[in-house]
């Protein structure tokens, strides 16, 4: 058997398909500081470390190592740590809070170079991404659309663990003319 | 099926098809209305949720600044954090949500200075009792006119809400409309096409009698022509029948009268004397055998050949002149018989025979149309 054979030993086979299972599906919980190094990381690789997680209703955003930790959280947990990492990483966010009838308001994290946002909801393998326009307008439709619910209104906002505290960039209303939205001018 | 009943059928389905067009598009349209009238609706639910929940965030913020301010708490503190967050988003939003309300837009405007004031007294406090200055916390509260603040935020929420209360059952009032109009619009598309689906029944149907009329006509208009023809052939029977009989009492006829003029030829073939039919112009038309035999010429030799190449009057046995007109052509023209004149007759070897000669005139009716010439034979004289 030549050197060249040697290399791909019935062990090593093993051990090469444990490493690339656990980098696929994470066994332990990833921290903060290992989705900010590493590689790659592109919105869909963000979204499979989420996969396996539950969610649980609280009335404040949680501290993000406890949100990994924990594997427990709900959608502006997500968002708002989707924004904080991938924006960190090259990618142009934009975090959005959308209000629907009856409902309590949903957060996604928009990733412009994808044309998708990041949604709580989906967590699966194979659909994590959610395509959508860029404007505020159109991602709240779609995040509607979603929950088979009419929106009323949508916001832009921003948050950063160190305020905690959500700060609202500008408000888009339904009703309104959608020529009439902060965001419809740069969008088109 | 005819012409002009195709076209109406057709008419009446391209009516349907408008129809059923004009409802869908007139129906998307009506849900399209009753879609942007139930935004209407959830928006100004929102305006009143959003309103109300600043009022509560307000008296929670007092509740827990003075939670903090009693026992020092740091959760009241965060407590005062997040709802003075929210009391900005919900305010937020409001004022967003009302921008084209302007007397709505107005009172959020005023509302939000409002409960701004209430927030920036309650972190004064806040700020005052975390750096524990109790005289000044003390001081601050003794001066709040907290009531009569909160009382003037809830009679301005009170204020919106009624008016936004107005607005949703206005609006409410349009959505039930458009849904009404959409029920009528339906309906009636539907009642239309129905008549109009009548209608293309009543159009078959009346086809399908005047069908039913035009065959019993031509089966009747049939059956009188074929009662026509049998009528006709029975009558072609008899007359063919009647044709039948005649032709067969012609052929006997005809033969009586083959046989009588056979009889006839006979009776002139059987005589011994001379006979010639002449003409009027007094050629000879026909002979019996006894003219052959005496002359010795064949018919087609004499038929139409004149009298006087076989015959001419002996003058002298007859003692008269030679005459200037023909006694026979003269007696023809005149209708009268001349008897018994001595004649010669001349046969083909040339030799002549005396002979007595007797002329009738032939009548058709009172017309003479020829002459029948006897020849008797005279006898020798010793």
């Amino acid at each position: 058997m030549t050197a060249a054979g040697n290399r791909f030993t019935a062990p090593r086979l093993v051990a090469a398909s444990l490493v690339f299972a656990l980098a696929l599906s994470p066994l332990r919980a990833v921290t903060v500081n290992e989705l900010l190094t590493v590689s790659p990381m592109t919105p869909r690789h963000f979204a499979n470390y989420f996969e396996d997680f539950e969610f649980v209703l609280f009335d404040q955003v949680q501290d993000p190592e406890v949100f990994l930790s924990t594997q427990r959280g709900n959608c502006q947990d997500y968002a708002i740590l989707g924004d904080y990492v991938l924006g960190r990483r090259g990618y142009d966010t934009h975090l959005v809070h959308v209000r629907m009838v009856g409902q309590i308001a949903h957060d996604v994290c928009y990733i412009t170079q994808s044309d998708s946002f990041l949604d709580y909801n989906l967590r699966s393998y194979y659909r994590n991404l959610e395509r959508s326009g860029p404007t505020v307008r159109e991602i709240a439709s779609r995040v509607a659309e979603m929950f088979k619910s009419n929106w009323t209104s949508a916001s832009e906002f921003t948050y950063t663990y160190e305020e905690g505290v959500k700060r609202m960039t500008f408000t888009v209303v339904k009703t309104d003319p959608p020529a009439e939205d902060p965001d419809y001018r740069a969008a088109k | 099926m005819k012409d002009h009943t195709v076209k109406r059928i057709l008419g009446f389905f391209l009516l349907i098809f408008a129809v059923v067009v004009y409802v869908a598009i007139d129906s998307v349209r009506n849900i399209n209305r009753d879609m942007t009238g139930s935004d209407w609706v959830n928006h100004t639910h929102e305006v009143i949720l959003d309103v109300n929940g600043a009022l509560s965030d307000i008296r929670s913020a007092d509740a827990a600044v003075l939670s903090y301010v009693v026992a020092g708490d740091a959760r009241s503190k965060a407590e005062c954090k997040e709802i003075f967050a929210d009391l900005d988003e919900q305010l937020g939003v409001a004022r967003d949500d009302t921008r084209h309300e302007a007397i709505q837009h107005e009172e959020i405007v005023q509302l939000i200075g409002l409960c701004n004031a209430r927030v920036d007294f309650d972190r004064s406090v806040l700020a005052a009792r975390q750096s524990n200055d109790l005289q000044t916390v003390r001081s601050l509260l003794a001066s709040d006119a907290g009531v009569e603040a909160t009382h003037e935020i809830q009679r301005l929420v009170a204020k919106v809400t009624s008016e936004e209360m107005e607005l949703l059952a206005e609006r409410d009032h349009t959505s039930y409309d458009q849904g009404q109009t959409t029920r009528v619009t339906v309906w009636s598309g539907v009642a239309l096409d129905f008549v109009l689906f009548a209608g293309v029944g009543w159009v078959i149907w009346s086809d399908i009698v005047a069908r039913r009329r035009a065959a019993a006509a031509l089966q009747e208009a049939n059956e009188q022509l074929e009662n026509r023809v049998r009528e006709r052939t029975a009558e072609l029977a008899s007359a063919n029948e009647k044709l039948r009989s005649e032709n067969l009492e012609r052929r006997w006829a005809n033969q009586t009268l083959e046989h009588q003029l056979h009889y006839n030829q006979l009776i002139i073939n059987s005589i011994s004397d001379l006979v010639f039919v002449l003409t009027k112009s007094m050629n000879i038309s026909r002979i019996n055998p006894a003219v052959v035999h005496l002359v010795g010429r064949e018919p087609p030799d004499l038929i139409n050949q004149p009298l006087s190449s076989v015959v001419r009057l002996d003058m002298d046995r007859s003692g008269g002149a030679a005459l200037l007109v023909d006694p026979l052509s003269q007696a023809l023209a005149e209708g009268r018989d001349l008897r018994d004149l001595p004649a010669i007759v001349e046969d083909k070897m040339g030799r002549k025979t005396p002979v007595t000669l007797t002329i009738f005139p032939l009548r058709d009716r009172d017309k003479v149309v020829g002459g029948i010439v006897i020849l008797q034979i005279a006898p020798k004289t010793s």
